[in-house]
């Protein structure tokens, strides 16, 4: 008797960035196909971002790099509950955002290369990296997301211009990364 | 215009190297549960504050902003050791920009029960990479005085365990696999006190043997604040407070 052979599936993993949420997640939709064994790996995924919204203003604002360890810990979250057993079970995941989100809004705040790359260290790289690009003008009306939710809640001393100037200066420091890649 | 991070040094050296001010002082007080720290630490805050320093205490874990996230997290056995570091890294920072460094600008003396040792030491002990763990904490801002509170594996967990069972996260549970949370904070804290030690060493940490009493313990804590206070101060924090400054313009102090 033959045996049939059977092809195990080929995990993959693809990652989208960007300051726009919902064009994100649209291109994260286009990424993943339709009819396609996987899912989107989502920001937040692990509710900190939400309970740090409804905190009391008193309990003082965070700095730029507290909300990026937050994000690296959201993202630990997501790798262990969401990304890594997917790619176990060979199915393709798109992580919307990962890494590279996180790492311009670091830059765009003015924190070493250094420091956001020893954080990131324990995510796994990439298969494809895919970026959404946003113009000037429409990266400044971003609210959501976490350049958007962020930008909101930042103590804004090193980000002068608030909310549209982190979103504006994360929309081009992504533009970089894209190049680079 | 924004000033540059060189100028902000530069501001943050001339502020703390100011000869006609008394200068903010950062002592912490270190070691694993069951040491005698926080009777020690309380001690010495008294006897500090009938010298005439103005006193901050500032414990780990403590954040507003951060510590109902860990909390909430923590009973329901939800994080993993990266998570675990990551959330008391976002907690540690939080408190150095909110409390630690306003303090210290003001000319007060912080007591910190627990620095970024306590991450280093637990978070190595649940098997993460030294190196990567200390680079969170960065920029660095390092004590003046840290006093490491050294104690047996068995007399902590004597200490602990006299009066209430060890939670799940501070017996390790997580990480030892035991049910049993007397079992597993006896091997838990084994290896938390093996890492507490090599830091000692590479810190250069003031080592107080916790198995004195607590009047012994005291006045030598005393006597090496005081031989300890006049020291200059640390070129290495200039980053750390160079890094607030340029935050502080809008709501980083309170």
């Amino acid at each position: 008797m033959t045996k049939k052979k059977t092809r195990k599936p080929k995990a993959a993993l693809i990652t989208v960035d960007g300051v726009d949420a919902a064009a994100v997640l649209a291109e994260a939709r286009s990424a993943l196909g339709s009819g396609a064994r996987g899912g989107i790996s989502r920001w937040d995924a692990s509710g900190v971002f939400q309970e740090l919204a409804v905190a009391d203003e008193a309990a003082g604002r965070p700095s730029a790099r507290t909300l990026l360890l937050l994000y690296a810990a959201d993202l630990a979250f997501r790798l262990r509950w969401q990304i890594r057993p997917a790619l176990a079970e060979g199915r393709t995941v798109v992580a919307a955002p990962y890494v590279d989100t996180a790492v311009a809004f670091g830059r765009a705040a003015g924190i070493e290369r250094a420091w956001l790359v020893n954080l990131f260290r324990f995510a796994p790289r990439a298969r494809k990296r895919r970026f959404v690009h946003a113009s000037s003008a429409h990266a400044a009306a971003v609210k959501d997301g976490f350049v958007g939710f962020s930008g909101d809640r930042i103590t804004a001393g090193a980000v002068k211009g608030g909310r549209r100037r982190i979103v504006a200066d994360t929309a081009a420091q992504l533009r970089r990364l894209d190049r680079g890649n | 215009m924004r000033p540059t991070p060189a100028a902000l040094r530069r501001t943050a050296r001339a502020h703390f190297t100011d000869p006609t001010k008394r200068r903010g002082l950062l002592v912490a007080f270190e070691g694993p549960d069951g040491s005698g720290k926080t009777t020690q630490r309380k001690l010495f805050k008294t006897w500090l504050k009938s010298e005439g320093y103005d006193v901050v205490t500032t414990k780990w874990n403590s954040s507003d902003l951060i510590k109902p996230i860990i909390k909430s997290r923590k009973t329901v056995r939800a994080l993993s050791p990266e998570e675990f570091s990551l959330l008391h890294g976002a907690d540690f920072r939080h408190r150095v920009e909110q409390v630690i460094l306003p303090a210290l600008w003001e000319g007060k003396l912080v007591i910190a029960d627990r620095f970024l040792f306590t991450g280093l030491a637990r978070d190595v002990a649940r098997g993460l990479d030294l190196d990567w763990v200390l680079k969170l904490y960065g920029p660095l801002l390092w004590p003046d005085l840290v006093f490491y509170f050294s104690v047996s594996p068995v007399t902590s967990g004597k200490r602990v365990t006299a009066t209430r069972m060890p939670s799940f996260y501070e017996a390790g549970q997580d990480v030892t696999q035991v049910d049993d949370p007397v079992e597993s904070y006896q091997r838990f804290i084994a290896r938390v006190i093996r890492e507490y030690d090599s830091l000692a060493l590479i810190f250069n940490m003031i080592t107080v043997d916790a198995e004195q009493t607590i009047g012994e313990q005291h006045r030598l804590i005393r006597r090496l604040f005081l031989e300890g206070r006049e020291r200059p101060w640390s070129d290495w924090n200039a980053d750390a407070v160079a890094e607030w400054l340029g935050n502080a313009g809008n709501g980083t102090r309170r």
